[in-house]
């Protein structure tokens, strides 16, 4: 593998890495505030992908300029999620999970209606150019989005940190019944929530629409992958979430250059298990008070 | 007379299918220590879940400042001065303690005296400020008790419930607690205690009641209820050692 290859495959893993934890991040916000496994994560942002390519056809605007369009798209369907978690029966973590298996089968088919079963693509000629850098090519679009991804990841990091409102949700997420003897409104911590990570969702599809085929089922995966993110990172864990979302993207962006597509599943997997006997954190003591 | 700042009123209160508490009446006076005994499953937890809206209740009122309380969320109970610093001490194990303190300080009326309340909770509990950047989970369970107490008091709440504060604290921690304690009421907050430390807690409480399988079976001043017999026997039967224990 030559240096250039390498350098490559580390940008666009680092870049990979930023989509999943942007994508980690939702789902383990969600999962902390509501004690819930939102199955249907990845499909929503498939989603959120599939509106920003509609918009983009239909308008040829930058997809940059789609990112926030398709964020406050999904608003809507926060509320529905928010309505129907509320209501989920103990335990919830097992409840949930039949729950969003039913919504992410259905969004699945409403796209498939929509859209048909063909693959997609933002295929936007402003983010194709390339750039020299010393003796490297480096894919414009790749570094804008980017860019934009951890854009957000730091904002994101600051309101969870610094803000009141960012204080409320961690709080609430460790302990809802603690933090509501402390006059947080824990319902209302829930309901932001919500409504967040479904606006992180919809941007996150966009970013990912320009590096990636669009297809109905895609979501599966993306959720599998939250999920295995928020096992190594642990709820709440902000910086681990960072941490493993960009080395998830890089080991993964070094076995595809090195061995192809053949190898990328089984080499996830291998770490998966690996992290898993290596300690036993994450979910698990997310949960616990 | 002065007026009562808290008042529960023939309260039935439980789980889903457990009623616990049948026909609970109290009152605790502004500026009063009141302490809640009774033996292991009386219901004070309970009661006090009650009181602090964790719990829903199913027949009678409770009063803060003669407003129903009853029925509402929580934080609006909490918003109203009403803090509970609960069993099993429910400390943010990952965030640091510092940052436990600041959400203590989380409702408005807490804003502008949060260096106040910290320099009061450093000198009772010099420890906090040495590992005040260290993750709640990592203190020893004395700490975390320290650390809970402080919790509840950077609210600055009007009522300051307890339930079993002085579990796992040296005597020399708890003595010192006690002191502020003392300060805190004379300087007019009112506080309701449960728990375990019975001798302890009626030596410090202005009033007390004693609760038994849901029912308040006894009240009168603490001293008091110290010298009660039917106290000493049904905390003697039930708590294994007597009313010493455990010792405190
Ligand atoms: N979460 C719960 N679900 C159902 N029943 C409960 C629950 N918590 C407590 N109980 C029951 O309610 C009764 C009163 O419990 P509570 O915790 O209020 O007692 P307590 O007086 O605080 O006792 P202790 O001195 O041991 O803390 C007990 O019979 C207990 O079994
Ligand atoms: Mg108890």
């Amino acid at each position: 593998m030559s240096l250039n290859t390498l350098a490559q495959a580390l940008v666009s893993g680092a870049l990979l890495g930023c989509f999943y934890t942007l994508m980690a991040l939702s789902f383990s916000m969600i999962l902390g505030v509501t004690r819930g496994l939102n199955l249907a994560h990845g499909d929503l942002i498939i989603l959120g992908g599939y509106l920003g390519y509609w918009l983009w056809s239909g308008s040829g605007l930058h997809p940059l300029f789609l990112v926030p369009v398709a964020a406050a798209a999904l608003l809507p369907l926060a509320l529905v999620w928010h309505w129907l978690f509320h209501r989920l029966p103990e335990p919830r973590e097992l409840s949930s999970l039949v729950l969003t298996f039913g919504l992410s089968l259905l969004l699945q088919n409403i796209m498939l209606a929509l859209w048909r079963g063909e693959y997609r693509l933002i295929a936007s000629e402003s983010l194709t150019g390339s750039l020299g850098l010393g003796g490297l090519r480096l894919n414009q679009g790749r570094l804008i989005v980017a860019a934009a991804a951890l854009l957000v990841v730091g904002g994101l990091f600051l309101g969870l940190t610094r803000t009141r409102w960012g204080r409320a949700v961690r709080a609430t997420s460790l302990d809802r019944d603690a933090a509501a003897l402390l006059g947080i409104n824990v319902d209302a911590a829930t309901r932001t929530t919500f409504l967040l990570a479904f606006c992180l969702c919809g941007a996150t599809g966009v970013l990912f629409a320009t590096l990636h085929y669009l297809y109905p089922a895609g979501g599966i995966e993306l959720t599998l992958l939250a999920i295995v993110l928020t096992i190594w990172a642990g709820v709440g864990r902000l910086r681990s979430v960072l941490a493993a979302g960009i080395l998830l993207g890089v080991i993964e962006a070094l076995t595809l250059a090195w061995s192809g597509p053949r190898w990328r599943e089984l080499v996830v997997a291998l770490m998966l298990l690996g992290s898993l006997l290596a300690r036993s954190g994450g979910l698990a003591r997310g949960w616990s008070h | 007379m002065t007026r009562a700042l808290l008042e529960v009123e023939g309260v039935e209160a439980g789980y889903d299918d457990v009623r616990v508490l049948h026909a609970c009446s109290l009152e605790v006076r502004a500026g009063e220590f009141v302490a809640l005994v009774g033996p292991n499953g009386a219901g004070k937890s309970t009661l006090l879940k009650t009181i602090t809206g964790l719990l829903p209740v199913s027949a009678g009122a409770i009063r803060l400042d003669g407003e129903r309380i009853d029925g509402l969320p929580p934080y609006a109970i909490a918003a109203r001065g009403v803090a509970l610093i609960p069993e099993g001490r429910r400390l943010f194990a990952p965030l640091t303690v510092r940052e436990n303190l600041e959400l203590g300080a989380f409702l408005p009326r807490a804003h502008g005296q949060e260096e106040e309340t910290l320099r009061l909770i450093f000198r009772l509990f010099p420890v906090l400020q040495e590992k005040a950047l260290a993750p709640a989970g990592v203190l020893s369970g004395g700490e975390q008790q320290m650390l809970a107490l402080a919790r509840g008091l950077m609210a600055r709440p009007r009522l300051l419930c307890l339930d079993d504060p002085f579990l796992g604290l040296a005597r020399l921690v708890t003595n010192r607690f006690c002191q502020a304690i003392r300060e805190i009421t004379a300087e007019g907050m009112t506080i309701l205690a449960a728990g375990q430390h019975v001798r302890r807690l009626l030596r410090l409480a202005h009033r007390a009641y004693l609760l038994e399988e849901g029912h308040v079976v006894l009240s009168g001043p603490g001293t008091g209820l110290l010298q009660d017999e039917r106290l000493r026997r049904s905390l003697i039967e039930l708590i294994p050692g007597g009313v010493d224990q455990p010792t405190g």
